[in-house]
């Protein structure tokens, strides 16, 4: 008896899977904060929180990370948000760049 | 100094010798040279991105400059009290304000000479003394400031 086939019902591809997809295999770039032994530390965290819209606990996190290990990568994003990023941190005089992600 | 935070506004009370001081800072600005912002640090990125970013730092700058220029001009902005005078700022305003001592701040550390941590005083003289002055003043201006944004 020959079976009929099921057809293969496939997962519907909808707009925002296509968008991770896309935004996966886009080239990333890092947004980096190096240490300053100039900056206050309660001036860093504040800056965190007010650029990346960060909890407190967050931005203290990369804000010690800066302190002891001399830099922190604060996130990962397309060129043009990491040139955004930089440029916000830049205008609090904060020593940030970007850095393509290997 | 004393800040006293009513809502969305913040009154600061200062000494008139702190005064002088808020006064004496903000007429710095800018300390912080453009060439110190980079983009990337190895990594060779398409040069218009670096000179979007330079255009956006300089004209930003700009305008701050005339900002802080406008701010200290305002006559209405001291209000003058028995002890010293009282400045009433926004959130925003405070948050401009904190840019600008922080660009301050570091400019100034740069001018002494970009010393690492509590290494400041090795390099204090004469020709240092007023950069030094001014990174102490900002960062205990930015103390206070961040304190009342607590």
């Amino acid at each position: 008896m020959v079976e009929t086939v099921q057809p293969e019902v496939r997962p519907e591809i909808t707009g925002e899977t296509e968008e991770k997809s896309k935004s996966r295999l886009e080239p990333g770039y890092l947004v980096i904060c190096w240490n300053d032994p100039v900056n206050l530390m309660a001036y860093v965290t504040h800056v965190f929180q007010r650029v990346f819209g960060w909890p407190k606990q967050k931005a203290e996190f990369h804000m010690l990370q800066v302190h002891e290990l001399g830099k922190s990568i604060l996130t990962r994003e397309s060129m043009e948000k990491a040139e955004h990023y930089v440029h916000q941190l830049q205008r609090y005089s904060l020593h940030a760049t970007m850095e393509p992600d290997a | 100094m004393k800040i006293v935070r009513t809502g969305d506004q913040f009154l600061f009370e200062l000494g008139r010798r702190e005064q002088q001081w808020l006064v004496d800072l903000l007429n710095r600005y800018p300390c912080v040279s453009p060439a110190r912002h980079h983009l990337h640090r190895s990594t060779r990125l398409p040069d218009s991105s670096q000179r979007l970013l330079d255009e956006a730092l300089a004209q930003q700058r700009a305008t701050t400059k005339k900002q802080v220029q406008e701010w200290l001009s305002d006559s209405r902005r001291f209000e003058q009290i028995e002890t010293g005078c009282r400045v009433v700022l926004s959130g925003s305003e405070v948050e401009w304000l904190l840019q600008v001592l922080n660009d301050i701040r570091v400019g100034s550390w740069i001018l002494l000479g970009a010393p690492e941590e509590n290494l400041e005083r090795a390099l204090l003289n004469k020709k240092t003394a007023s950069h030094f002055l001014a990174m102490e003043m900002a960062g205990h201006f930015e103390m206070q400031m961040l304190e009342a944004l607590k």
